[in-house]
């Protein structure tokens, strides 16, 4: 990899200063933005339902954008399957709500066995090609998407199934405008998943040696810091935040199917890189950005067409890649050779 | 010249069986063939990108949808003589080669990786979008259809000529060349390679052969090309192939194309996982296992059996 | 990944070995793929015991179908027709085999399933294969190679134009549909409005390809003169995910539409219907009939759509609306022991269940007539004849029909209004309506 390092611990450890230092700018318009987005809602319905909607699916392509960062610092891979775990997950969870539990139970459960599941994959699959290179530990990915694709559907059948409601079927009225509780149900349990991820990172001893173990791996060997344990944890804490992802994609998408994730995973990649694949804020803000403007550019600019919205935000992908390679908030310098 | 001659006839020796199967395969067994020899064009294409210059591509599939529509439309419009449009899909595939080679320049290992996905999702959505000129959902029909015996000897025939094409490419200047690139940029500039032209060019080639093997995937699909056919499964179908036959080396490519070649076509008598379940549980644990316990294919496994047979 | 250099020296071992591996994967090729061989037989498919027929459905779900494997249940109806007709001794003593082949809704799969079916499989007939796309993929193929590709579980005008009239460079006299077609289901829906709310401000959500242009064509040729009635249309792709799909709606609701026309997939319409309860909206809602079984409006009703009168259309019976017919009791009987797996899903009102056992009746009736010693030509005269009054699952009153005319076996819809909510059902009302040309 022909890649140089510029981060910085310090830049890590606070997350504040890390947007703050170096891309006012960009925190500029992002306020526009916003400022923008609630103009909008106050002057119409349509535009207000289409925002909260699209900030809700934006916070599930943020969340399983974010486990891809996880990973990524971690150990410097895409995991091409981090969408198809995340469905995986939640078949689990609607096999436990099949056999008694509450939602919310199996909810929790499931962000339990994600983190096993993440763990052990990362210790049996990737440990050993991990260091052979990158097109190796891609394709073992790879490899893991397909057959979580057809366990899956071995296991539980193709069919559509359906999951209780986690958030009641009720309707907010918010100055005359519909909302159904669902989109702000799903903005808040994600945020407060990413907030706990966060604060893990931040604030506890175990947060500290990960980064450590992803940034410099020699270094906190020497410290004492058990670097492979590390990098599977953050294997496992991936899981877990794409474990709530696929929890609420479910709701939006109204069933369970083995697709469950593919469309979702596509632009969770867009806003990683958007965000700098190697800043977690970044793959936050860049879910939350992806999922509003397309909700609203389909609906407002006639030539994009829902067809097209994929490739869209797939040019945005490469031309953020061209422009600013490091994404919105990324300190990273990928130097050509 | 010693090491060339018994390599020299294990090729005479397929060639034979090649030419000799027909006589022996149902119709039903030479499409499946067939099948084989489209995937062998898709995997060697591939494997001169990946294998040989060490740039991923999960993409691939998108340039077989860019050669396939080329031979429907080409035959509906303008009823070009089949062949001439396979020659034309490589030509057109080489083009847009070069074009996503430019930027991918830029992107190294889990970029270009991300950037070709991108690429993959995005171009089978482009016929709905423009659905007058190509169809749309609906897809496109070639004005002919071809019989399997024809699609057997006209794949391998292509299949020949592109391996031999790419054996001279890999053995000469190119080919160190690519080597150079893939071992070590940083070496590869410091003794006079220009990087940026043969990066670009490997990826010309290897969506070319992308290309040829779509156009004969659309005539396996009775001329009919869809944009379900290409989806990101094909793509990834390709990088199954080329990890199981091993990156980087000819030798196993015939085996990873039988592989995805076939598994599709015997998955539905899978033992107890059956039906599509069946292709995907075996696609997806076999690569890993490969990845896993040959890093090299099924080309390193005769390495180590070679080995093996010295001790 | 990089190749290790190769040692230098004895290469003759490694080159036999090479030789040895090149050779045996060609041979594992040759053993796998050569097992049947093609036996000659005047016709295809029938033997004095037995007569073999086939089909492709999307039984699991492939990348962007949209829950198109939630037709999956219709092979298994037909099979259990079979398996009925079967034990009561066949049609002239030759039992019927029905291979059902799993081809995702991906055209290149269904032709590799098809080709498998006629070559290795030797089937009579290809008979209700399920989708637009891959019946066309496949369709010409089986007209050259003369195998009738009938009673197709998709309602595209294709299958009627083409027997008289070249499509794609020929004629398809050996393709059929069943089903009544979709721009004739549509001219009834602009029908519908014009009687029932003549000042209705439409609103159109259909599918972006040919299945959902049709539609969206047949309900403004039925609207003529008030086709400005239509204030806005949205289109979905056909791979796009339920919540995408459905968001449609809100533009719809914000162009002033009071009326919902829906012309979309299972998924879509979902999504669709629970998007427009989701933002408040209760338009009087039309719903194409591919979408309108009741396991798919239960499960819109699960996503949280409120159904109650919605409108769509039926040509098949109800087991749960009209459970005292004796159609629907035969029906059950068939399911609960020639198909007990699916007896849950028969009491949850599986319309698709009901299609099925209503083709495998139209087939076997039409194998019946194609004589003692049917060839692929007598059942196509067979099929091209049919004159099928009591058809038990059809809607009752109902006529499958077939003249040198009349190329569309189906012709006669009826009107069904959603009761009940969450949990409700079908009603049907008014009288049976001509949908035909």
């Amino acid at each position: 990899m022909a890649t140089a390092e510029t981060s910085r611990l310090d830049g890590l450890r606070s997350r504040g200063a890390a947007l703050g230092g170096a891309v006012s700018p960009v925190v500029l318009l992002l306020i526009a933005g916003a400022i923008g987005l609630l103009i909008g809602c106050l002057r119409s319905d349509v535009f207000a339902q289409l925002t909260v909607q699209g900030l809700a699916i934006g916070s599930v392509y943020g969340s399983l954008a974010l486990a891809l960062v996880l990973v990524y610092r971690a150990t410097h891979v895409i995991n091409f399957a981090q969408g198809e775990l995340a469905m995986l997950t939640t078949y689990i969870a609607w096999q436990l709500i099949q056999w008694g539990l509450s939602y919310w139970e199996a909810f929790a459960a499931t962000l339990v066995i994600a983190f096993v599941l993440g763990t052990v994959l990362q210790v049996t699959l990737l440990r050993p090609v991990q260091h052979r290179s990158v097109i190796a530990a891609v394709i073992v990915t790879v490899g893991l998407f397909i057959l979580i694709d057809g366990v899956v559907s071995w296991i539980w059948g193709s069919e559509l199934k359906f999951m209780p409601p986690p958030f009641a079927r009720t309707n907010y009225d918010v100055g005359g405008v519909s909302i159904a509780r669902l989109y702000p149900g799903i903005f808040v349990v994600v945020l407060i998943s990413v907030l706990l991820v966060w604060a893990l990172f931040r604030f506890t001893k175990l947060g500290l040696g990960m980064r450590a173990a992803a940034l410099r791996p020699q270094a906190a060997a020497f410290a004492g810091v058990r670097v492979d344990r590390m990098l599977a944890i953050g294997w496992g804490l991936a899981a877990v935040l794409g474990a709530v992802a696929g929890l609420m994609a479910e709701p939006s998408q109204f069933f369970l199917d083995p697709t469950l994730m593919q469309p979702i995973l596509v632009y969770a990649f867009a806003a990683a890189v958007l965000g700098g694949l190697e800043s977690p804020a970044g793959a936050v803000v860049g879910g939350l950005i992806i999922g509003v403007s397309l909700n609203l550019l389909i609906q407002y600019v006639p030539a994009i067409s829902s067809t097209l919205q994929t490739p869209v935000a797939f040019a945005v992908l490469i031309i953020v890649l061209l422009i600013k390679p490091s994404g919105l908030f990324g300190h990273r310098t990928v130097r050509r050779v | 010249m010693r090491r060339q001659i018994p390599a020299l006839t294990s090729l005479l020796v397929v060639a034979g069986v090649l030419v000799s199967l027909p006589f022996i395969l149902s119709d039903y067994n030479i499409s499946l063939a067939a099948q084989v020899g489209i995937f062998f064009i898709g995997v060697l294409g591939l494997n001169i990108l990946t294998g040989y210059t060490g740039q991923i591509s999960i993409g691939h599939g998108a340039f077989m949808c860019i050669g396939g529509y080329t031979t429907a439309v080409m035959s509906r419009d303008h009823h070009t003589s089949l062949v001439v449009t396979m020659l034309m899909a490589f030509a057109i595939c080489f083009v847009v080669g070069l074009l996503v080679g430019l930027p991918a320049l830029r992107f190294s290992g889990v970029y270009l990786a991300l950037v070709t996905f991108a690429f993959a999702v995005s171009v089978p959505l482009l016929p709905l979008q423009w659905s007058t000129f190509l169809g749309g959902s609906g897809g496109v029909q070639s004005a002919k259809t071809v019989s399997h015996l024809w699609l057997y000897g006209v794949t391998w025939a292509a299949s020949a000529v592109l391996f031999v094409l790419a054996w001279l490419i890999l053995r000469g200047r190119m080919g160190r060349a690519f080597r150079a690139v893939r071992d070590s940029e940083l070496a590869a500039v410091a003794s006079g390679i220009e990087l940026p032209v043969y990066k670009t060019v490997a990826f010309g080639i290897s969506a070319a052969y992308a290309g040829v093997a779509g156009s004969l995937f659309v005539l396996a699909t009775n001329g009919f090309a869809q944009p379900s056919e290409f989806g990101v499964f094909l793509s990834l179908q390709l990088l199954v192939g080329a990890a199981i036959a091993g990156l980087g080396s000819l030798w196993g490519i015939l085996v990873g194309a039988a592989f995805v070649g076939l598994l599709p076509a015997v998955s539905g008598s899978v033992p107890v996982v059956g039906s599509a379940h069946g292709r995907d549980v075996v696609f997806g644990a076999a690569v890993i296992l490969v990845m896993l316990l040959l890093p090299d294919g099924f080309a390193g496994l005769v390495a180590r059996l070679r080995r093996l047979g010295e001790a | 990944m990089i190749t290790k250099p190769k040692s230098e020296g004895a290469y003759m071992p490694v080159n036999r070995k090479k030789l040895g591996a090149l050779i045996g994967a060609l041979l594992v090729t040759a053993a796998i793929a050569g097992t049947a061989a093609a036996s000659h037989r005047s016709t295809p498919g029938v033997t004095s015991k037995k007569i073999v027929i086939g089909g492709t459905f999307p039984l699991t779900e492939g990348p962007a179908t949209g829950g198109a494997s939630l037709y999956k249940t219709i092979p298994f109806a037909e099979q259990a027709y079979y398996a009925y007709v079967n034990a009561k001794g066949g049609v002239f003593h030759r039992q019927i085999d029905d291979i059902i082949a799993d081809d995702q809704y991906t055209p290149s799969e269904t032709v590799q399933q098809t080709t498998k079916l006629v070559e290795q499989d030797h089937i009579f007939a290809d008979v209700g294969s399920l989708g637009t796309a891959p019946g066309l993929s496949t369709w010409g193929y089986l007209n050259q190679h003369k195998v009738p590709q009938v009673l197709l579980a998709t309602g595209d005008a294709y299958w009627g134009n083409c027997v008289h009239h070249a499509c794609g460079g020929s004629t398809k006299p050996y393709t059929m549909g069943w089903q009544p077609d979709y721009p004739g289901e549509a001219k009834l829906y602009a029908k519908y409005i014009l009687q029932h709310k003549p000042n209705a401000k439409i609103g159109v959500l259909y599918q972006g390809d040919a299945f959902g242009k049709n539609y969206l064509a047949g309900l403004r040729t039925g609207l003529g003169s008030h086709k400005n009635m239509i204030v806005a249309t949205q289109s979905y792709n056909a791979g796009d995910s339920p919540n995408v799909a459905g968001a449609h709606v809100i533009p719809l609701k914000a162009a002033g539409a009071d009326t919902l026309v829906i012309f979309a997939t299972p998924g879509a319409a979902i999504g669709a219907l629970a998007t427009a309860t989701a933002i408040g909206w209760s338009p009087l809602t039309l719903l194409g009939n591919v979408s309108a079984n009741r396991i798919f409006m239960l499960k819109a009703g699960q996503s949280g759509a409120s159904l109650n009168g919605v409108v769509s259309t039926a040509y098949v019976a109800s087991q749960t609306a009209q459970a005292n017919l004796p159609g629907m009791k035969l029906a059950k009987s068939i399911i609960d022991k020639y198909a007990p797996s699916l007896s849950q899903e028969f009491a949850a009102g599986d319309g698709n269940l009901v299609y099925g056992l209503a083709v495998g009746w139209t087939f076997v009736d039409a194998l019946k007539h194609a004589g003692k010693n049917p060839t692929r030509a007598s059942l196509m005269h067979a099929l091209r004849t049919m004159d099928q009054k009591n058809n038990p699952f059809v809607y009752p009153g109902m006529v499958v029909k077939t003249s040198k005319k009349r190329t569309f076996p189906m012709e006669q819809l009826i009107f069904e209004k959603w009761a009940g909510g969450a949990g409700g059902d079908w009603k049907t009302t008014g009288k049976i309506l001509n949908s035909g040309h």
